[in-house]
């Protein structure tokens, strides 16, 4: 039974249009912006089609349009099939299909897709910002359906309003949630996914790399989502101490800093526990890198993690998904006693044509200073009283950047002064790497947790010392305390007008990170857990398997056998109001025998009701609705409602009675 | 009077034929289930029985159903000398015409009252029941129409079986209902021995209907609404006597039709426009229970079993 396209009514086809946008929107702000305009463009032609009663195009036209459509997809991806991609191609088959919305089952597929649609995006984001989105989304969607599914099988000849629509499908929603709920506790997690996400370069959000030139980090600055959350066992370290290690760079070639690639079987020397350690458990955001951030120096780590001799903490696999590991630092320990010849090269080579006045001056330093300790405190002297100033805002530096930023431009941050200061250890002679991470972090107070966002990102300098082994030294706080006190932003200046505006950010971040512990990190981990606190055995991943599916099957076999035993639903709503009276009323102990008709039935039980009167006035309609002729649809209606209407109360029985 | 009697004036019809129903429950008081029996085998033109020992009002039953509907009526008390010429008629030769002349026997009447039809020998008993079913008689070759309604009550006493022919299970589906009428209650009884006979009233009633409405009635009936569920109902009843584990053999499908017709008459009766599964629950053990025959070991009778069918099949 296929009606004419145009024939569709303007309120379920916006409906479902409004469902899907709704549900593209996240993916569609992500995707190059051409494509957003085909998919708006398409929804929008659709909902004029509807209003004005136009044809939808032929056959060839779609498949001409929607081939573009894929062509486009392909040539903005550049071919490479990710997450991004693939829901791109979502995104642009449903808007393709508004030109063959020309039936229910269309608008059907189109608002159900939708649902799986906006469900995908937690593939990108877990943000608990986006469950508040969902919700919405599926509220939509939902709305949509029924209103389609008001257009499929109701005959009646007012559509209900929208709101009274929304309140339908929120009351559908929430009673979907229990099920939600259970079986989000219940149902088996695997340790590691079933199918590897395909990894691919977060949109356009840079953690923090693998390589640093001054300048390097400036666009993390800008960045204030959280980088990572840290919750600490015993008391949180005091700021000054709260460096968090991530790449170590050896590699200077006059503009840029990079690893070293150090033998792999050169792992770091265990770190023995001692008596002011850190016990401290990371929520690591998505950063689609290996390495994992810590305190200096870590004692135990989770078990897919490596040190390596530098204490850099990597994973096997990229960081996609939050991720939650515990570590133990030990603060006072002492890296590398002695320092190997090869590492000793490594760390005072410098590129000889770069820099001249920077090793004029530590070859002068140098004659003065035998003594490497007092060197250092020279140099952070010289920072300290010269007109050196901490700025975001800075000039790009050029090929002799120690140079020309030490005698010069004197204005920068963390990079320019940690590259400088390496320049000129390694210049006197003095190993010199550079570490990046983070640096400090907001203590949240209610939460009890310390919150470090990109914004927090730092680079500072250790520097290998006879006796100490290497030694962080961080000329960014001989220039300016604040910042290492405080954090980047507080020393940049954000202007005070947005004080509120961070108040509620880090109140938005306690949300978050209770949403991160509690949903997001309720990992296979935790519910073997659970599983184990409630009595359950500990099942192995095929054990567990094995009993899902036997839940799965007894479940689905009692709901086949509920379905068989049930007489057919009947299609016709006078009867499903009824037979709901009829349930009310057995739930009240008066319901009718198994061969008694309604009105035996009625006046049986008449007398034992508050109201029976109406009763039997009730059954007396339904009789004539479902036994006589069908009655016109305002009875009908009338009916319906009165039923569901109709308080089921048991008349006060007198006392009498009571006592026969 | 002047009414219009045309089939389609439904409402002074439907009218009358509350009239006759009441006139008929003023003279049989507290019988009134088995008075709308009566009526709906009468509006589905099909025959009646009733089981039952004497002296619980059969004859004034039958009497007062003939004289509410207007026709004439026959009484004919079977006895076990009997023969179908006592009740057919007989052919006789007339030396004035030269020729045959048929005398009709007490059958030919609206309302035929047939007392302990089991007292006659099986011969006698299987001409009427041949008249019942055809609505014709046919003596010495020649056929003789009955006239209508043909309507006929009989009884049969189930206790006094000594020197009877009791019915043959395949003859008593000839009866559309059979039904008892039963002892009155006590008050009733009172009433009874106390006031004047109700009986006399016999001989001032006036008739509501003529054969020629109840016709028209009959044509109503037929056309009176069924809906889906209710057939559904019916369907349910009918399967169900066939699988009973108790009974031989269920229902037979013109049983069923016999059932729906008989609903819509009820329904009729009842004043209602359409037809309820209440008519079908009040008609089903009266034509059901004679037409089911229970295995001997199962103790049960047919009406146990129609009753047991209507308190399990569930009321769609």
């Amino acid at each position: 039974m296929s009606r004419p396209a145009a024939q569709l009514p303007l309120g379920p086809v916006a409906w479902t249009v409004a469902a899907f946008l709704v549900a593209a929107l996240p993916h569609l702000v992500a995707m190059p912006p051409v494509l957003g305009v085909v998919v708006f463009a398409l929804c929008g032609w659709r909902l004029l089609v509807a209003r004005q009663g136009w044809r939808l195009p032929s056959g060839w036209l779609r498949l001409l349009l929607t081939i573009a459509a894929i062509a486009l997809l392909a040539v903005s991806y550049g071919g490479l099939w990710g997450r991004r991609a693939a829901t791109g191609m979502l995104c642009l088959m449903l808007a393709a299909k508004m030109m063959e919305l020309s039936r229910l089952r269309d608008l059907r597929m189109v608002a159900s897709v939708s649902l799986f649609l906006i469900a995908s995006q937690f593939l990108f984001d877990e943000r608990f910002v986006f469950l508040a989105y969902l919700f919405g989304g599926v509220l939509l969607a939902l709305g949509a359906l029924l209103r389609i599914q008001e257009l499929d099988v109701s005959r009646r000849s007012e559509p209900r309003g929208d709101v009274a629509l929304l309140r339908h499908s929120a009351v559908l929603l929430v009673s979907a949630l229990p099920l939600a709920l259970a079986l989000w506790v219940t149902f088996p997690r695997l340790a590691e996914p079933l199918w590897g996400l395909p990894d691919e370069v977060m949109d356009g959000k840079t953690g923090l790399s693998d390589s640093m030139s001054p300048g390097s980090i400036a666009n993390l600055f800008a960045d204030d989502s959280p980088a990572f959350r840290a919750e600490f066992a015993d008391e949180p370290p005091p700021p000054s101490q709260r460096y968090w290690r991530g790449p170590v760079l050896w590699r200077f070639d006059g503009d840029t800093w990079e690893r070293a690639f150090l033998p792999s079987r050169t792992e770091a020397p265990r770190v023995p526990p001692g008596r002011n350690d850190y016990r401290y458990t990371v929520q690591l955001e998505p950063h689609e890198r290996r390495w994992l951030f810590a305190l200096d120096y870590p004692v135990s780590m989770p078990a897919d993690a490596r040190l390596s001799l530098d204490f850099q903490m990597t994973r096997r696999n990229p960081v996609t998904t939050l991720t939650e590991y515990s570590v133990r630092s030990n603060p006072d320990f002492t890296d590398m006693a002695r320092l190997p010849v090869t590492l000793r090269q490594l760390a005072v080579s410098l590129p000889e044509d770069r820099n001249p006045r920077t090793r004029e001056m530590a070859s002068e330093l140098r004659a003065r200073f035998e003594d490497d300790r007092a060197l250092i405190d020279h140099v952070l002297d010289w920072l300290r009283t010269e007109p050196f100033y901490y700025s975001l805002e800075t000039a790009p530096l050029g090929r002799h950047s120690a140079d020309e930023f030490l005698f010069d431009l004197r204005t920068g941050y963390c990079e320019y002064y940690a590259s400088a200061f390496a320049v000129m250890m390694r210049a006197a002679d003095i190993p010199a790497r550079i570490v990046t991470g983070y640096q400090g972090g907001f203590w949240q107070e209610g939460g009890q947790y310390l919150l470090v966002r990109n914004s927090d990102a730092h680079a500072w300098v250790e520097v290998w010392l006879e006796g100490s082994g290497w030694t962080r030294v961080d000329p960014t706080a001989a220039v300016s305390p604040a910042r290492i006190r405080s954090g980047a932003r507080s020393v940049a200046g954000g202007g005070e007008s947005l004080e509120w505006l961070r108040a509620l950010r880090n109140r938005y971040d306690r949300l978050q990170h209770l949403w991160n512990s509690w949903v997001l990190g309720f990992d296979a981990d935790r519910q073997q857990r659970m599983m184990t606190f409630f009595g359950l055995p500990n099942l192995s991943r095929t054990g567990m398997a094995i009993l899902m599916a036997g839940i799965f099957g007894l479940v689905v076999l009692a709901l086949a056998w509920a379905w068989l035993r049930q007489p057919a639903r009947s299609r016709d709503p006078v009867r499903r109001a009824w037979l709901r009276l009829v349930r009310r009323m057995r739930r009240r102990g008066l319901g009718p025998g198994l061969g008694e008709t309604p009105l035996a039935w009625a006046e049986r039980v008449a007398h034992r009701l508050a109201d029976g009167a109406r009763f039997l006035e009730l059954t007396r309609t339904y009789c004539a609705l479902r036994y006589g002729d069908r009655g016109n649809e305002a009875e009908r209606q009338r009916f319906i409602r009165a039923a569901r209407k109709f308080p089921v109360q048991r008349a006060v029985e007198p006392r009498r009675a009571a006592s026969v | 009077m002047n009414k219009p009697s045309t089939a389609r004036s439904g409402a002074p019809l439907a009218e009358d034929l509350a009239r006759a129903r009441a006139t008929v429950n003023e003279i049989i008081v507290d019988k009134g289930e088995v008075i709308d029996l009566a009526f709906s085998a009468l509006l589905a033109g099909g025959h009646l029985l009733i089981e039952d020992l004497p002296g619980v009002g059969k004859t004034t039953l039958a009497q007062a159903l003939s004289l509410a509907v207007g026709g004439d009526w026959q009484r004919i008390q079977f006895t076990s000398d009997m023969l179908p010429a006592d009740i057919l008629g007989v052919s006789m030769f007339r030396r004035e015409g030269e020729q045959f002349e048929f005398r009709p026997g007490p059958i030919f009447a609206n309302v035929v009252l047939a007392d302990e039809i089991n007292r006659a020998t099986p011969r006698t008993q299987s001409a009427l029941l041949e008249a019942m079913a055809e609505g014709q008689v046919t003596v010495d070759g020649r056929t003789h129409e009955l006239p209508r309604p043909f309507y006929v009550i009989a009884t049969q006493n189930p206790l006094d079986l000594t020197g009877t022919y009791p019915l043959p299970d395949s003859q008593l589906d000839r009866f559309l209902l059979r039904t008892r009428i039963g002892y009155p209650s006590a008050a009733e009884e009172r009433r009874l021995l106390t006031e004047p006979d109700r009986r006399n009233l016999l001989k001032d009633m006036e008739p509501s209907l003529d054969p020629g409405r109840v016709m028209e009635l009959i044509g109503l009936a037929g056309e009176l609404h069924v809906s889906e569920p209710v057939l559904d109902y019916i369907q349910a009843l009918v399967a169900a006597t066939r699988s009973h584990p108790a009974v031989k053999a269920g229902l037979s499908p013109r049983a069923a039709l016999a059932l729906i017709q008989t609903a819509r008459a009820h329904a009729l009766v009842m004043q209602q426009d359409f037809c309820l599964p209440d008519n079908v629950r009040t008609i089903f053990p009266a034509l059901a229970g004679h037409r089911l025959q229970p295995v001997a070991e199962s103790g049960m009778d047919g009406d146990a079993v129609a009753a047991e069918i209507l308190e399990t099949t569930p009321v769609p």
